[in-house]
This record gives C-alpha cells, sequence and structure tokens, in this order.
C-alpha cells in the first residue's frame, strides 16, 4: 500500500474560551482526529456548526500549531522532517469568503503571482505564470487581470483564489466550504472547474463543506465529524447508502426531499448543535442518540473498522464477540 | 399532506404586473411586471437566485423598500385590499395583523435589549389592544407553538442568550402571534445546519396547515422548496420565468433556466460527472437585454429570443412557462401527435 | 518557459482598472464639505509659508502708543497687541508656529505609535497584551495634564513642548493602528499569506500595511487640531513656545488681561486657533468617509 500523499496523526486542538482557574471555559474545537489522503483522491468533510472541520482543515494545512499530534507529507513529518516552505508549496488552501480572501488593495494578477514570488520564481515569471493561470480559470487575464476584488462577481473572486492555489502547483488543495457562499448555478461553474482541474492536474483534495449532495457528487471518500471528533469515515457510496454512525444517519435524513410525493415526516434530530466547551462524556453524540445503549454513557467509542476503509466511531459497531 | 386551495373568488393574495424600480444612475429594475395569485392556505415557493428580485417581491408586499428611492407600478392587493396606497394606521395594521414576514438572520427581527417574552406581547398589544398579562400569556402561547423546550423560562430570555435554531423559532413565534394571514419568508433556513434546518421546515409546514395561512416562501435550494411549497414559481431577473406544482416543476421543467437550476442543484446528477451548468452570470438589474434576459446563457437561444414579447406556453391550471424553445417543443409535440 | 517578447507585449495590455486611491480622490472631492474644509486648511498653510510676504508688518515690532488698539485702527486693520504689535501679521506668522506645533508632533507619533501598534498587532499574543498594557498606563493620563507634566519637567521652549505633544500622542495612535491592524489579521488574506510560505515581515510589508495606514492616518490628522490647541495652552501656561515669539496660544496668554478692555482683540487669535481645528477635523472627517465605503 503505498504511502497517503497527506495524514493527520492524533490532532488535538484546544481554545481558551475565558476564565480562570477552576472556571477556565476550553473550546475542544479539535479532539484526537486522525485520517488519511491518498494521491488523487478526494475526501469530503461534512459535519455541522461546532464539529471542527474548520479548524482540522487549519490544522493540516499549518496554519494552526496542533497541542499535540501532527500531520505527514508524503510519510514526512511536517516541520521537523519536511521544512514549512517545502511544505506550503505542497499543500494549499481555499477558504469560503471570497472577498476577504483577497487583499483588496491588490490586483488580481498581482494577487496570483505573490505565492510564486514567495518562492523565489523572478516577478516577470511569476506575473506571466499568474496571466496563464487565470486564463485557466475561466478569467480573461486582459481583462480582470488589473482588476481588484470589489469589482469582480463572487464566483470570480473564488476563481481567482483557485488560480491563486494553482500558482504553487500544488499536491494537495484543501477547499473549505469554498463553493458555499456562491449562488447555485456559480456554484455548479466553479464545482465543473475544480473537477476539470483535478483531472489534468492529478490534484487531491480535502472538500469541506455542509451540503451533502455536493460532497457526495465530488467525493471518493467522506469523512464525517461531530463535536470535534471523526464520526464516521469511508467511501463515498458505502457511507451514503449504508451509514454505520447514527450521526451519519441523522445527517443523511435531514437532507430535504427532491421528491414532493416523498416529503419528509420526521426530523432526526431534536434542538441545535451543542457547543464542544462542555461535551458529553463517552460517546459525545450519545445525548442525542436514538439508538445509545448502555456503554456510550461511559466509554469513548473506538474507531471500529468495518473493512473496505470504512470506519465508524459507534458502539453499535462493536463486533459480536466483544459484547460480554 | 397540505389542504387543496380553497375555491373562493378572491385569492388571498393578487398581484399584477408588478414592477419595481429603484432611482440610482442608471435605474434598477428589480421586478419587472410580476403576476401571480395565492389562495389562502396554500404555499407558493419563489425559487431563484442572488438578484433574481425575490427578496424585493417579498418586501413590496409589506411596503418595507425605502419609499424615496422606490417606484411601484401594477397592482397588490392582499384579502381584496389595495396594498400600495395603504398609509400611517392602515398600513401598520396590516403589517404583523394580516401579513407578516420571517428572515434569514433572526437578528433582523429580534430586538437584543427585550426579552423574547415582552417583543411578542408588544405585538400583540399594538394589534389586539389587549392588557399587558394576555399579551404574555398569548407569547407563552407562540412558544410553546414553536416548540422551543422550557417555554415558559424562554419568555424571560434574551436573544443572545438562545442558540440559533431557538432565535429561529422566536422570530417565527414573533411573526405568528397575531394570527396573520399571509406569512412572507425570505430565506429563513438558508444560514441553519441540516438536521436545526428539517425542524424549522417541518415546523412551518406543520404550523401552516394548522393555521391555514398562505406563504410565500423564497428560497435558492430546490430541496427546500420541494419539502415546504404547493406550487413553486421560477424568478430570473426580476420576472417569473417559469411556474407550475412542485412536482411539475422538478420532473417536467421546461425554461431552460429551471432545468439549469435543477441541474446544479445536483437533481438527477450522476457523481464525479460534470454538471450541467448555465454558463456566465445573471445580468445586472439595471442593463436589462431585449427580449428574453436569459438568452444571452441560453444553449438553445436563437433570433426569436432577442424579440419581445416572447410568446408565453400553458399547460393549463397555473402552469405555465415564458420560452420561446419551451412553446416551439410543445407546439411541434402537438403537431407530431396530429400526424 | 523563457520570457519572450510576445509574453511582455502581453503583460502590457493588462487594463488597468481605477485604483483604490483614485477612487477615494473621486470620493472625496463630491463631498462639499470636506472639500471646503480642505481649501481652508491649505489656505493656512499656505499663508503661514509664505508669511513674510503676506505679512504687512513686522511682527515683532512694537509700540507702547499704539498698544491694544482696537479693530480698524489706521495701519492697524485688526488692531494691536498689549505691546502695539500689529495683530493681523502676528496672527499671519502665529499660524507657522502654531501648525508646526499642531503637525509635527502628529507625524512623529503616527510614524512610531503607527509601528508600535502595528506590530503588537500582527504579532499577538503577549507581545501584544504587554505593549498594549504599558501604553495604556500612558493613556491614562488626560492628555492636557500629561503634556503639562512632560513639559514642566523638561522645561518650556519650543522643541521640549514638542517631545511632550508627541509622547502625548503615541498611545492613542498606537491603539488604533494596533486595533485595525488586529481587523484586518483575521482576514483570510492574511492567512492565505502565510500559507504561501511568506515571512512574517513580508507579509506584513505587503499586505498589512496598504491596509491599515490609511485609517491610522485618518485618525492622525484628525489629532491635529487637539495637538494645536493642547500646544496653545502649554504656551498659555508658560511652558512651549516662549515670548516674543507668535503663536496663537501665547497670544491668547498674553492678551489675557485686555479681555475687559478690547474683548473682540483678545478673542482673535482664539478664533484662528478654531477655524484651524475646524478645518482639519472636517478634513479627516472627509478623509474618513472617502475611504470607508466598499465600492
Amino acid at each position: 500500500m503505498s504511502t497517503p500523499i497527506l495524514s493527520a496523526h492524533n490532532l488535538v486542538k484546544h481554545f481558551n474560551a475565558g476564565g480562570f482557574g477552576a472556571a477556565r471555559k476550553v473550546v475542544r474545537a479539535v479532539d484526537d482526529v486522525s485520517f488519511e489522503l491518498a494521491r488523487g483522491e478526494t475526501l469530503g468533510v461534512v459535519g455541522e456548526s461546532g464539529c471542527g472541520k474548520s479548524t482540522t482543515a487549519r490544522l493540516l494545512v499549518q496554519l494552526l500549531t496542533p497541542d499535540s499530534g501532527g500531520v505527514r507529507y508524503d510519510g514526512k513529518v511536517v516541520g521537523p522532517e519536511m521544512p514549512l516552505k517545502a511544505f506550503r508549496s505542497k499543500v494549499q488552501m481555499v477558504f469560503q469568503d471570497s472577498f476577504a480572501s483577497l487583499n483588496p488593495r491588490m490586483t488580481m494578477i498581482d494577487a496570483v503571482a505573490f505565492g510564486p514570488a514567495v518562492h523565489g520564481v523572478a516577478k516577470p515569471e511569476a506575473r506571466r505564470k499568474a496571466q496563464d493561470l487565470l486564463e485557466r480559470v475561466g478569467l480573461d487575464p486582459a481583462r480582470f487581470g488589473g482588476r481588484y476584488a470589489h469589482e469582480l462577481s463572487g464566483g470570480q473572486r473564488q476563481r481567482v483564489n483557485i488560480a491563486r492555489a494553482l500558482a504553487f502547483d500544488p499536491q494537495v488543495i484543501v477547499l473549505d466550504e469554498a463553493v458555499s457562499a456562491l449562488d447555485k448555478s456559480v456554484e455548479a461553474q466553479v464545482l465543473n472547474l475544480l473537477m476539470d482541474l483535478r483531472r489534468e492536474r492529478g490534484l487531491t483534495y480535502v472538500f469541506i463543506s455542509h451540503d451533502l449532495n455536493v460532497v457526495r457528487h465530488i467525493s471518493d471518500r467522506v469523512m464525517v465529524m461531530y463535536l470535534g471528533e471523526v464520526a464516521e469515515i469511508g467511501p463515498a457510496e458505502r457511507l451514503y447508502n449504508a451509514p454505520r454512525h447514527p450521526y451519519t444517519e441523522a445527517l443523511l435524513a435531514a437532507m430535504p426531499s427532491l421528491d414532493p410525493d416523498r416529503r419528509t415526516l420526521e426530523a432526526p434530530l431534536a434542538g441545535d448543535p451543542p457547543n464542544p466547551i462542555d461535551p458529553p462524556p463517552g460517546c459525545r453524540f450519545h445525548t442525542r442518540c436514538a439508538r445509545a445503549f448502555e456503554p456510550c454513557a461511559s466509554r469513548v467509542p473506538v474507531s471500529y473498522a468495518l473493512g473496505g476503509g470504512h470506519v465508524a466511531a459507534c458502539h453499535l459497531n462493536t463486533p459480536k464477540e466483544d459484547v460480554a | 399532506m397540505t389542504l387543496p386551495p380553497s375555491q373562493s373568488e378572491t385569492p388571498l393574495v393578487k398581484v399584477r404586473d408588478l414592477c419595481v424600480r429603484f432611482a440610482g444612475t442608471p435605474p434598477v429594475h428589480a421586478v419587472n411586471s410580476v403576476s401571480f395569485d395565492l389562495a389562502a392556505g396554500e404555499v407558493l415557493g419563489i425559487l431563484g437566485e442572488s438578484g433574481s428580485g425575490k427578496s424585493v417581491t417579498l418586501k413590496t408586499l409589506l411596503r418595507l423598500l425605502p419609499e424615496r428611492k422606490t417606484t411601484i407600478t401594477g397592482r397588490v392587493e392582499v384579502e381584496g385590499q389595495d396594498i400600495l396606497s395603504l398609509q400611517g394606521r392602515a398600513l401598520a395594521d396590516h403589517r404583523g395583523g394580516v401579513a407578516s414576514m420571517i428572515f434569514q438572520d433572526p437578528s433582523l427581527a429580534l430586538d437584543p435589549v427585550y426579552t423574547i417574552g415582552r417583543q411578542i406581547a408588544e405585538t400583540v398589544i399594538r394589534h389586539e389592544g389587549v392588557t399587558k398579562r394576555d399579551a404574555m400569556a398569548r407569547a407563552l402561547e407562540m412558544l410553546e407553538l414553536v416548540r422551543i423546550p422550557s417555554a415558559k423560562r424562554r419568555l424571560d430570555n434574551y436573544p443572545h442568550e438562545m442558540s440559533g435554531g431557538m432565535r429561529q423559532r422566536a422570530m417565527i413565534a414573533l411573526a405568528l402571534a397575531c394570527r396573520p394571514k399571509l406569512l412572507l419568508a425570505d430565506e429563513p433556513t438558508t444560514a441553519l445546519d441540516a438536521t436545526v434546518q428539517i425542524q424549522i421546515l417541518l415546523l412551518l409546514r406543520d404550523l401552516q396547515q394548522e393555521m391555514g395561512m398562505g406563504v410565500i416562501f423564497v428560497t435558492h435550494d430546490i430541496g427546500v422548496a420541494v419539502e415546504v411549497s404547493d406550487r413553486l414559481a421560477v424568478m430570473y431577473a426580476g420576472s417569473f420565468v417559469e411556474t407550475g406544482s412542485v412536482a411539475d416543476i422538478i420532473r417536467d421543467a421546461r425554461h431552460p433556466y429551471s432545468r439549469g437550476l435543477l441541474a446544479a442543484n445536483l437533481v438527477g446528477a450522476v457523481p464525479g460527472t460534470r454538471l450541467d451548468a448555465v454558463p456566465g452570470a445573471p445580468p445586472p438589474l439595471s442593463a436589462l437585454p431585449e427580449g428574453c434576459s436569459f438568452a444571452p446563457r441560453c444553449a438553445h437561444a436563437e433570433a426569436a429570443c432577442g424579440v419581445s414579447p416572447i410568446p408565453v406556453w400553458t399547460g393549463g391550471g397555473g402552469r405555465w412557462a415564458r420560452c420561446v424553445h419551451a412553446s416551439r417543443a410543445e407546439a411541434a409535440a402537438d403537431m407530431g401527435a396530429e400526424l | 518557459m523563457a520570457v519572450t517578447a510576445d509574453s511582455i507585449a502581453q503583460l502590457a495590455t493588462v487594463e488597468k482598472s481605477r485604483g483604490y486611491w483614485r477612487s477615494v480622490g473621486a470620493r472625496f472631492l463630491r463631498d462639499k464639505v470636506a472639500v471646503c474644509a480642505g481649501l481652508v486648511a491649505a489656505g493656512l498653510i499656505l499663508m503661514a509659508i509664505f508669511a513674510p510676504w503676506i505679512a504687512p508688518a513686522d511682527p515683532l515690532d512694537g509700540s507702547m502708543i499704539k498698544r491694544l488698539s482696537p479693530i480698524g485702527t489706521e495701519g492697524y486693520p485688526l488692531g494691536a497687541d498689549e505691546l502695539g504689535r500689529d495683530m493681523l501679521s502676528r496672527l499671519i506668522y502665529g499660524a507657522r508656529l502654531s501648525l508646526f506645533m499642531g503637525v509635527v508632533p502628529v507625524l512623529i507619533a503616527f510614524a512610531i505609535g503607527g509601528a508600535i501598534g502595528v506590530a503588537a498587532g500582527y504579532l499577538g499574543g503577549w507581545v501584544n497584551t504587554i505593549t498594549m498594557r504599558v501604553l495604556d498606563v500612558l493613556y491614562a493620563f488626560p492628555s492636557v495634564l500629561l503634556a503639562i507634566a512632560i513639559s514642566g519637567a523638561l522645561g518650556a521652549g519650543i522643541l521640549n513642548g514638542l517631545l511632550s505633544l508627541t509622547v502625548v500622542f503615541i498611545p492613542p495612535i498606537a491603539r488604533v493602528a494596533e486595533s485595525v491592524t488586529t481587523s484586518v489579521r483575521k482576514l483570510e488574506y492574511i492567512e492565505a499569506a502565510q500559507a504561501s510560505g511568506a515571512s512574517s515581515l513580508r507579509i506584513v510589508r505587503d499586505h498589512v500595511l496598504g491596509n491599515v495606514l490609511g485609517p491610522i492616518f485618518v485618525y492622525a490628522t484628525s489629532l491635529i487640531s487637539v495637538s494645536m490647541i493642547l500646544a496653545a495652552g502649554l504656551s498659555f501656561l508658560g511652558l512651549g513656545v516662549s515670548p516674543p515669539n507668535a503663536e496663537w496660544g501665547l497670544m491668547l496668554n498674553t492678551l489675557r488681561n485686555a479681555i475687559y478692555v478690547q474683548p473682540w482683540l483678545a478673542a482673535l487669535p482664539g478664533v484662528m486657533i478654531f477655524l484651524t481645528s475646524i478645518s482639519f477635523n472636517m478634513l479627516s472627517d472627509g478623509l474618513r468617509s472617502a475611504m470607508d465605503v466598499k465600492q
């Protein structure tokens, strides 16, 4: 089995939320998250507010330092075995807010050329590369190169952001809700662009989104997160057709129906996604789970292997022999 | 199942040739000749993207548009009453008493410095003139109606003390406090998490049936529209381009934009394949093209599409699509049937 | 691929859109109040620069006979002060020192306070906390008292006055700089720049400065009038500028006793201070509005 191009090992990240001493509040944003990314595959990451997917993305790209755990690129630990700057040219990120992602005082061509320039490419060369990339993402460099962020539409800005990520010739691109803020028809265009680029350049994607339909469409494997932990990972079709974690089931059931004759009759979950400040003991989902049973409130579920790369952190998957 | 629309002569909402123009250089034509009826107890879903004019249409029904900058022409009637000429007290009575609105962001409707109970009670007192105690009782009733747990305690909560989903429910309670006949919903679930969104959609559906309200629900998400609507209207560049029952639009969309929107919502998409994306972007509302405003992006566009008026294909019973291609395809099918 | 003549020609055809500063300028010019204020401020500055050519008389030339002549006296269009010097000339020359004491401390504080604030804002963490809390100590003093205290300790004189005013303005400017930098730092384009592997210094230079200098500058210009008034106050108290120099604050002091005899005369330096402060204030307000609107 070949080395995964990117892997996360037991990532932990907590944030302080005020308070001192005994009353200190800690946001357990990411708690022991591990996963692997094979070269050329697309991993979809889904979850609701507070699940930690954005924090995980930033930990992956080294924009945040984990409290413990690490990230490996091609098997080498980032930092000690692989210099950070080299890592940065291999793994890039596209953010959700297309406007905030662009320096309002920079022209689009300068924004795209900045990355190569940082890595030692001469300015004229970097600009030419930027022009080529703008062209590739569907923006005529003569018309758009000299413009500023506020003069472009959301879809156009996001294309610039994609061009900017591509300017590094990366192997992996992390897309953090990159299409979520766009209108549906623009989203479809950008998704097509992402799929074309993936095919042309053999890119690996981490595609974070709250839209389960889009994730299913673009991903090979899908990871479901809840309250800072991984609930389930597996091949997309398997996960969508036969989920093995009650939260995944609930998420799938919560998707609005597209068939007017078969509308949703009952909401799968009550209440809002909880705050990761004081997660419940044992399985973090047990307080809302319809199928919670004896071990759920006390024992943290391990990642039960279900074969074929499918893993679910739910006691319901305990192999029969283990049940005493 | 929803009740079938009542067969009274006067629909709850009657809109004819509504045009809304915002002053500016150049002026912005936000809504262009929109006409529709809404029967009492019926739910109309307006599907459109940003810049389609859907929010402006809703706001016109409550007269929430800035008076000085806006020119509104056409007829808008709610319960037989002309909305566009309402002034002063009559207008205030209309807002909240006859028609009410819920928004995408609850903080637009909820005042952060008053408790929820107080805000709901205030509306009730204004519209029905009851005592403070009765108004508070009604507030409690409303919070229970929208299924907020521990409703009695929540009466004294401030908006910031509640979670997102609960704030949304509180906003719905506020909007429904005076039992309006018409509820206007402007993308109320767009910013919510999936599991909360479905709860709110089901709640709205149940409340609509219980209270027999007419609802106009604006959204860009087809799944959401399917869950709550009886009928759909697809809106583009300020006009309706197609209307019909939900089943009709989902299964047999006639207008190329409707089909494009369905494809963009991944209806019938095979995972991993390229989507049938509509190229380009909507035209600016200050510079609409001649003829069909969708033609510049349409794969089926032809010379006839640049000429107004665009022929309307009708399928009877409120089903129609304004499209040269759709009209021609239907005519060809008819001819084929005859031969 | 090599850089060919073709590609250079292509680079040349990238259409330059209307830059940020051009649109700020256009918006500013549409604001009539701001433009008026700008013209008045410019006029005052010109008056200060060309004082020797504009002033009818020598500001230091006194005449005890003409002492406290009222406004409109022949040869003394705005009267004469308590030592018989021509008020008009003294007011014109006074602009030099007053504007100098208004602008220079703010400029220096802008450079120093701006640097401290941007650094603290970008670096964050404990560096930020310690720096800002130390500055808070200075900021806690009312500016007038602080200026007087420092000036008093150092002694009278223009240089000491400048120094004390500069110190007074460093904390507020640093505060604004830190706050603006902190809010910019959270934006995704800074994260993207960090993800590109650029060094912190480069990120600050290429991405942060361009976006924070504007608001800091606007805030600083609003302090010019404060600085002038503080300088006037210092001179009034005998610190800062000393006689026989013409400076509006000093003139207010020396004409203090004349207020019962020639009230209009005694008020004239105050009028100049008022006029200058208001025009600089409105100018900075106009700049702020012009820069505020996104698109």
